[in-house]
């Protein structure tokens, strides 16, 4: 384990007037790990989040991927890396059919080239048919497939959970973060949503994911950060933080009186 | 008589062409990429001015008409001009629009950047001779075939036909390559495709400008046919023609816009343009004729929202069908 982490996330700060959303969070997530970002109701974790992936700029600190800081790279720039970031609600593409929300994922595609879309169109056909096989492999993996050429908006709320879990693996991530996957959908559901996280952990992608559901927390995830008040305020297996008052302290009081900012 | 029912067919043939070709680079710029252009006829202007300015003769002294440039270009290199500015302009109010604003603040912009250039033409004479206009612009070949006015004019509607024809094409070949579908994309849901790691901010500025260039040879055709543009001619309430032909058709298509150009641009706004003024009162017909403008769009909106001819989902011609695929999709429809 003495491997540089993935994602290092160090000191940041973030405040939105005179909110000190982010108050000097800082962990990190190892590869192939499935690791949970947990917290009471803002505690920070989406703006931590909208900070990893650059839809937020910090006041201060650092966030490094691989190795090299990516702190104030614009968002899509950050993607193009690897580490792709989902939404606290399902944003599919609602007019574009579910075969399209994926076949948009790929980063660098020939077609997205001005003068092959309007003078070459052949210059981009094989590349554009070997992506949309594997996008039909995807959605099949994600049960997906009888809706390929439905419009998004169509699908019910849990099958556009599944989109988006398919739409981010057609972009080849290193990393997904994804903020509160399990939000508002039933439990059979979950359980199959879990499974494809560790199936997808098997194949090499390395998981943060911000949730509220301990349970899911503790049967998926490798390890656990608390945050309180935009601090770190733990980490560690989900048994261990069961045994650390300060982590129960903070889910029942707000974590007012562990992170020591009362006021 | 055979005469002027010919000239007229051909007139309007050509702004049915001209406003094809307007309502195409508006859905290349909205409905591709939901940029809220609320301006789309100044660039319209700029390329018809630039055109104008760029194929006129130096100005005459004592003319009383002065405008800027005067190259007396040929009509290829003119149209070249005419092109290349409204894309400018057009990456000019993206560079201001298009970094960091929402839609709707986006949509004052063009909105404000169009009275600005109003202003300044209509304002200052030296550039494109204020409000008074161009005139006498000449126009392509017509040196060269010596036709009577109505050869010339259906010359003319198939010269604009072809242009036309040319850019629709591009424009099909662009919304069906992966660059368009990115497009779209970004209108659906900007944040999103951001973080799915296109370049927002390129994508728009570029529908953007080939948008602009689109309208602005919608422009340069409208001098030319007409030989002479003044800003009258492209007050706000032509942009909102375009929008209209644009809603009606169907946002996003272009089959769509050429409908939509033919029904709201040649139906009701030009072909009632030659219907005999009442003298009683003359501003009757005008008056109506933006009433069922707005109504059609009222019940385009109500009825169909989207449009006569809808935006097509996109096909994948050619992918293998597979025989396991409906079962694994059982699960998700329990879901």
């Amino acid at each position: 384990m003495d491997a540089t982490p993935l994602l290092e996330v160090d000191g940041i700060k973030k405040a939105f007037g005179g909110v000190q959303a982010v108050d000097g969070a800082a962990f990190s997530v190892d590869e192939g790990t499935v690791t949970a970002l947990i917290g009471p109701n803002g505690a920070g974790k989406s703006t931590v989040v909208g900070v990893i992936g650059g839809a937020i700029a910090p006041d201060e600190g650092r966030v490094s991927f691989r190795g090299e800081e990516i702190t104030s790279l614009a968002p899509h720039r950050i993607a193009r890396r690897g580490l792709i970031r989902t939404f606290q609600i399902s944003r599919e593409y609602p007019a574009m059919t579910v075969l399209e929300n994926l076949m948009v994922s790929p980063s660098n595609q020939r077609g997205e080239k001005l003068a092959n879309a309007l003078f070459a169109h052949r210059s981009y056909r094989n590349q554009e048919r070997q992506l949309a096989v594997k996008a039909l492999d995807v959605l099949e993996d994600f049960g997906l497939y009888a809706m390929r050429d439905e419009y998004a908006r169509n699908l019910s709320g849990g099958q556009k959970r599944l989109l988006e879990l398919a739409r981010s693996v057609m972009a080849d991530p290193t990393m997904l973060i994804l903020d509160e996957p399990m939000a508002g959908i039933n439990p059979a559901l979950i359980s199959h949503i879990g499974e494809h996280i560790l199936r997808l952990r098997e194949a090499g992608i390395t998981f943060l994911m911000v949730e509220h559901n301990l349970e899911v927390v503790e049967r998926i995830c490798d390890h656990v950060i608390v945050l309180a008040v935009g601090r770190t305020l733990a980490q560690g297996t989900m048994s261990e933080l069961r045994a650390n008052e300060a982590v129960v302290a903070a889910y029942l009081t707000g974590g007012i009186v562990d992170a020591g900012t009362a006021h | 008589m055979t005469g002027i029912i010919v000239g007229y067919i051909a007139t309007l043939g050509v702004y049915f062409c001209i406003y094809n070709i307007l309502s195409i680079g508006l859905n290349i710029q909205f409905g591709y990429a939901g940029i809220l252009d609320f301006t789309v006829i100044t660039f319209m202007a700029i390329g018809g001015y630039m055109a104008g300015v760029a194929s006129l003769g130096p100005e005459q002294p004592g003319s009383q008409i002065f405008y800027i440039l005067g190259l007396s270009l040929p009509w290829p290199v003119a149209m070249l001009i005419g092109a290349t500015a409204a894309g400018l302009v057009g990456c000019a109010i993206g560079l201001i629009a298009l970094r960091r604003l929402r839609s709707d603040y986006l949509a004052i912009v063009t909105l404000a950047a169009g009275s600005i250039i109003y202003g300044l033409v209509g304002n200052n004479t030296k550039i494109f001779d204020g409000f008074e206009g161009l005139v006498g612009v000449p126009q392509p070949l017509n040196g060269v075939l010596n036709l009577n006015p109505n050869s010339y004019s259906l010359f003319f509607l198939g010269f604009a036909a072809v242009i036309m024809v040319i850019l629709w094409v591009a424009a099909n070949r662009l919304r069906n390559s992966p660059l368009g579908r990115a497009m779209r994309a970004t209108r659906e849901d900007l944040e999103v495709a951001e973080a799915y790691g296109k370049n927002t901010y390129k994508l728009r500025m570029m529908a953007m400008v080939i948008g602009s260039i689109y309208v602005g040879i919608g422009g340069v055709l409208t001098i030319w046919y007409i030989t002479a543009l003044a800003p009258a001619g492209w007050g706000t309430s032509e942009t909102f023609v375009v929008w209209a032909a644009l809603i009606v058709g169907g946002v996003g298509s272009n089959g769509g816009a050429v409908i939509g150009s033919f029904l709201v641009a040649v139906v009701f706004n030009e072909a009632t343009r030659f219907l005999p003024s009442i003298s009683s009162n003359p501003s009757l017909i005008p008056e109506v004729r933006n009433i069922c403008i707005g109504a059609l769009v009222i019940l385009t909106l109500r009825f169909r929202p989207q449009g006569v001819l809808p935006e097509r989902k996109a096909k994948f011609p050619g992918l293998p069908e597979r025989p396991f695929g409906e079962k694994a999709t059982a699960v998700a429809e329990e879901v």
